[in-house]
């Protein structure tokens, strides 16, 4: 077991080190391909750590669409920052030390918890696997987050919905015209992808019944086709497609809290499923996140209301 | 066999740092979205690996989910690159 050790412990120490050189990099560009190389090493911790559900998460979220994201407002920033000094400029110094000190101060905080912390630990765990066959779903992960938390879910959804009004309010699509045109590589890449991935994400969405996935990754997923058909100019949004996409990015949040009324209605506690059902409310739930979080997150890459008028030119 | 599994799961990791030299420096941006690929890749076939050594079937769809969303990094460098003319050479 002593290779076991060793990997471990090149993996911590690659993570502490890609950390710090995220940080420490002073090319933007640098540290988001840092930042991204970081998330391929923190998904085998959370692996190494038998938390299989949230390197799933990291795999779908933190690589794909999160590099993305990044490298996206990098561009869009330098693209406007052109002539403009001001927008390159270091933060200052007092602000770092400012930072630095509340991080520190973060950091010995979660260190005296850990220290502190009766043992054993108090868990749920238990209670968790006492109360999963009335949960409707077999793997822990997805009981706790759609049935025994539900609420935080809806929360978390709520927080997507109001990124996304943000970004339309103050997202501004002029800046990225300059953009080159994708080439046939490119096409014969998304023909043959595209539908690979719809079909990963409706497996993730399924998975997450029994085994690490869910609404959460699936969208993820679904959303990196929303980038890809972006990108490569596939679909252009136009200002005529500002009321579907309203209708989506409301989707999450209105169907979830209107199971939670429609529980209410049954009779039950807020987003307390009639158990015998448990497993279809879930999957409906489910599946509406998964549409609404794919266009947030489709939307929030595009960043900004659309408003250029329908072309009818079939230009691709 | 697990032996073996974990001694090629230590080497791939160290050619996981060894990739790490070209996304430090570079020089290119290029360079380093390349490289950052190549380790994308490499993270797939790690995590494979560890499906077996650790007896968890289940990893293989993270590989999946990794190798699938391993090329929209690249498309974005791509697409939202500006068209400049030391780039072709």
């Amino acid at each position: 077991m002593l290779l076991w050790l060793v990997f471990d412990l090149v993996l911590i120490g690659a993570i502490v080190w890609l950390a710090w050189a995220a940080l420490a990099a002073r090319d933007g560009f640098e540290m988001i391909v840092l930042f991204m190389v970081l998330g391929l090493f923190v998904a085998l911790a959370w692996v190494r750590l038998q938390a299989p559900d949230v390197a799933l998460a990291e795999a779908a979220v933190g690589s794909g669409i999160t590099g993305a994201l990044l490298l996206k407002t990098w561009r869009h920033r330098r693209g406007r920052a052109a002539g403009d000094a001001a927008a390159d400029a270091r933060p200052s110094r007092a602000l770092g030390f400012g930072v630095m000190g509340l991080v520190t101060v973060l950091t010995g905080m979660l260190a005296a918890v850990l220290v502190l912390i009766p043992r054993p630990a108090p868990s749920l765990a238990e209670t968790v696997f006492a109360n999963l066959a009335v949960s409707g779903v077999d793997n822990p992960v997805t009981a706790v987050l759609l049935n025994f938390r539900a609420y935080d879910t809806l929360l978390e959804v709520v927080v997507l919905f109001a990124v996304v009004v943000v970004v339309w309010l103050l997202g501004d699509a002029e800046a990225d015209r300059r953009a080159p045109r994708l080439g046939s590589i490119f096409f014969g890449f998304a023909r043959l992808v595209l539908p690979v991935m719809v079909l990963i994400a409706g497996y993730l969405l399924w998975l997450g019944g029994f085994a690490p996935g869910g609404a959460f990754q699936a969208g993820a997923v679904l959303g990196a086709v929303g980038i890809v058909l972006l990108l490569g100019r596939l679909y252009t949004p136009t200002a005529a497609d500002r009321l579907p996409a309203r209708l989506v990015f409301g989707l999450g949040t209105v169907g979830f809290a209107g199971a939670g009324l429609a529980t209410l209605a049954l009779g039950n506690a807020f987003l307390g499923y009639p158990p015998e059902a448990a497993k279809t409310w879930i999957l409906v739930i489910e599946a509406m996140l998964t549409v609404s979080i794919a266009a947030t997150l489709a939307g929030l890459f595009f960043g900004a209301a659309p408003s250029g008028r329908p072309t009818r030119e079939s230009d691709r | 066999m697990s032996e073996v599994l974990l001694l090629l799961m230590v080497v791939l990791l160290l050619t996981l740092l060894g990739g790490l030299v070209r996304v430090v420096r570079g020089p290119s941006e290029a360079d380093r979205m390349l490289a950052a690929q190549l380790l994308g890749t490499t993270t797939v076939a790690l995590l494979m690996l560890m499906s077996v050594a650790m007896a968890m079937p289940r990893l293989l769809d993270i590989a999946l989910v990794f190798a699938i969303l391993a090329a929209i990094a690249v498309v974005c460098f791509v697409a939202t690159g500006e068209v400049r003319d030391h780039d072709a050479t």
